[in-house]
């Protein structure tokens, strides 16, 4: 689903590589944890994903697509394939839940009443039963971020990215988030979520890709968050 | 494509930046009224001289006792003087016709001409414009060895070449034609770059929506079209201002012009409407085109 051949990224102006010949496979309905200190490289990992930055060498291959041969009005299609979620939620404050999770088929064109049938549902999964008419601003963190899953995952992708979907969560709340995450990859959706949060990582016992200096220096199924090169 | 998302989001665009929205439309109405303007005057200009380049002749008045030239001694000249003075203008190679006036019939062609005015025309006499030649040209533009070799001759008083009045008349009209061109163009560039600012601030004021667009996969028709619209119709507005603003031009201007000087001929109004529709045009096709060159730099794909 997700394929990293010997990449590396250099951003012009700083010398020091991003990501420094990466190769990382990812298979369709996995879940990893992406962790690593700041500036390791998780966020350019995932927006190497993507195709907003493109690799400086090496080659990246998504849902079957080769991202170096992929034409830039062809992006657009990728993304509909991949969802994304953030620490801060991103949600538009001037529209209430549902709309949210309306915009993101909206402007992919999709028909109303697809979307009028398909938002409740989702709203659903992610545990917002009834809070539809609800604004961004009457909503506790934990049910912001439940929002921005829900219009990440609306359209079905494929592959959903989480940059620290936890950051901003209290460790109580986080767990129903993670619940939340891990519903949607029974479903045969492959997460991929960069984090710092450790509890989690332990407690989840998923797949942990770590990152150092752009380096992967470990890659473990069923890690622990703990230190490079085997930990605990 | 869903035409009422697109539509909402260009609504929102223009009232969030209503200030610059308003600058944006008064100075495409103005730019395109100007060159609207100039456009018509242009027009003017060719039509007038169109109508009048077959029309104009030059005059050779002859001596007669009231001449101010003291080459005529305040003499009339004789008959055959006359006729050596025909004959001569009708060998020129440059000459396609010439036709006599007598004293008489110039004297009722103005009593014509200047009936409306009854203060003048009760003033003038017989013998106040003497005998005179109308010399067609066959190239109206040939005139100056016409002119030449009549000028000081004997028995010729003066000589008026039509063509030269003309020529001061339509110098004016096309200073005119160039001023409103110019500032036209000086507010085109103005009108850019207010477009420019404008789609730059709704593009940031929408960095969150546009950043989301990106992201669940918007095509780029989709994200930029509402900003490209949003400039297309703030120069739509502008161009509909500038359509009044045009029609106030040929009713007071142009209609002015042709009632007060006898050598404009006036334009139609479909030849203005035919302005009108080209001048909002271009409107919408500057600030469409300024927003979409503007969005290649502020909005990432």
């Amino acid at each position: 689903m997700i394929h990293f051949d010997n990449v590396t990224k250099v951003y012009s102006h700083q010398g020091r590589p991003a990501l420094q010949g990466v190769n990382v496979a990812v298979e369709k309905g996995e879940f990893v944890f992406l962790v690593g200190p700041s500036g390791s490289g998780k966020s350019t990992f995932l927006r190497l994903i993507l195709k907003e930055e493109r690799p400086t060498q090496g080659g990246i291959h998504v849902a079957g697509k080769e991202l170096n041969k992929l034409t830039n009005w062809k992006i657009p299609h990728l993304r509909r394939r991949i969802g994304c979620v953030f620490q801060d939620f991103r949600l538009l404050p001037n529209k209430n839940v549902n709309e949210n999770v309306a915009f993101a088929l909206e402007v992919i064109g999709k028909p109303r009443r697809f979307i009028r049938k398909v938002v409740p549902e989702v709203i659903d999964l992610v545990g917002l039963e009834g809070k539809g008419h609800r604004m961004p601003d009457e909503l506790s963190g934990g049910e912001q971020q439940r929002v921005a899953i829900a219009r990440a995952f609306v359209n079905r992708p494929m592959i959903l990215l989480a940059d620290e979907p936890t950051g901003n969560i209290d460790p109580a709340t986080s767990i129903g988030i993670m619940k939340v995450l891990d519903r949607i990859n029974r479903t045969g959706t492959t997460v991929v979520m960069a984090t710092h949060d450790a509890a989690i990582v332990d407690a989840f016992r998923k797949r942990v890709v770590e990152l150092e200096d752009g380096r992967v220096v470990r890659d473990q199924s069923r890690g622990v968050y703990g230190q490079a090169y085997g930990g605990v | 494509m869903r035409a009422q998302f697109v539509l909402q989001e260009i609504w929102i665009g223009l009232r969030r930046n209503l200030t610059m929205t308003i600058a944006l439309v008064v100075t495409v109405a103005i730019a395109m009224a100007l060159f609207g303007t100039g456009v018509l005057l242009k027009m003017q200009v060719d039509k007038s001289n169109n109508y009048w380049s077959d029309k104009v002749e030059v005059s050779v008045y002859l001596c007669n006792k009231l001449s101010a030239n003291p080459a005529c001694q305040k003499k009339e000249p004789s008959q055959s003087d006359k006729d050596a003075i025909k004959n001569q203008l009708q060998s020129m190679p440059q000459v396609a016709s010439v036709a006599a006036e007598t004293q008489a019939q110039a004297y009722q062609r103005a009593k014509d001409r200047f009936k409306d005015t009854p203060g003048f025309s009760d003033t003038i006499q017989l013998g106040d414009i003497p005998d005179s030649f109308r010399v067609k040209l066959k190239d109206p533009k040939q005139y100056a060895a016409v002119v030449a070799q009549m000028q000081g001759r004997q028995g010729v008083d003066q000589v008026i070449n039509e063509r030269a009045i003309l020529e001061k008349f339509f110098k004016i009209l096309g200073g005119l034609q160039w001023a409103a061109l110019i500032i036209a163009a000086i507010q085109v560039v103005a009108a850019v770059l207010l477009v420019a600012n404008t789609i730059r601030l709704s593009a940031f004021n929408r960095r969150r929506e546009t950043g989301i667009m990106r992201l669940v996969g918007a095509s780029n028709l989709y994200i930029q079209l509402p900003f490209v619209l949003e400039g297309a119709i703030a120069g739509l507005i502008g161009g509909i201002f500038a359509a009044v603003l045009l029609g106030f031009s040929k009713v007071f201007l142009l209609g002015r012009l042709t009632r007060n000087l006898q050598f404009a001929t006036e334009l139609g109004w479909l030849d203005v409407t035919q302005v009108i529709v080209f001048s909002v045009c271009f409107g919408v096709v500057l600030c469409s085109l300024a927003s979409f060159l503007t969005l290649r730099r502020y909005l990432k794909i």
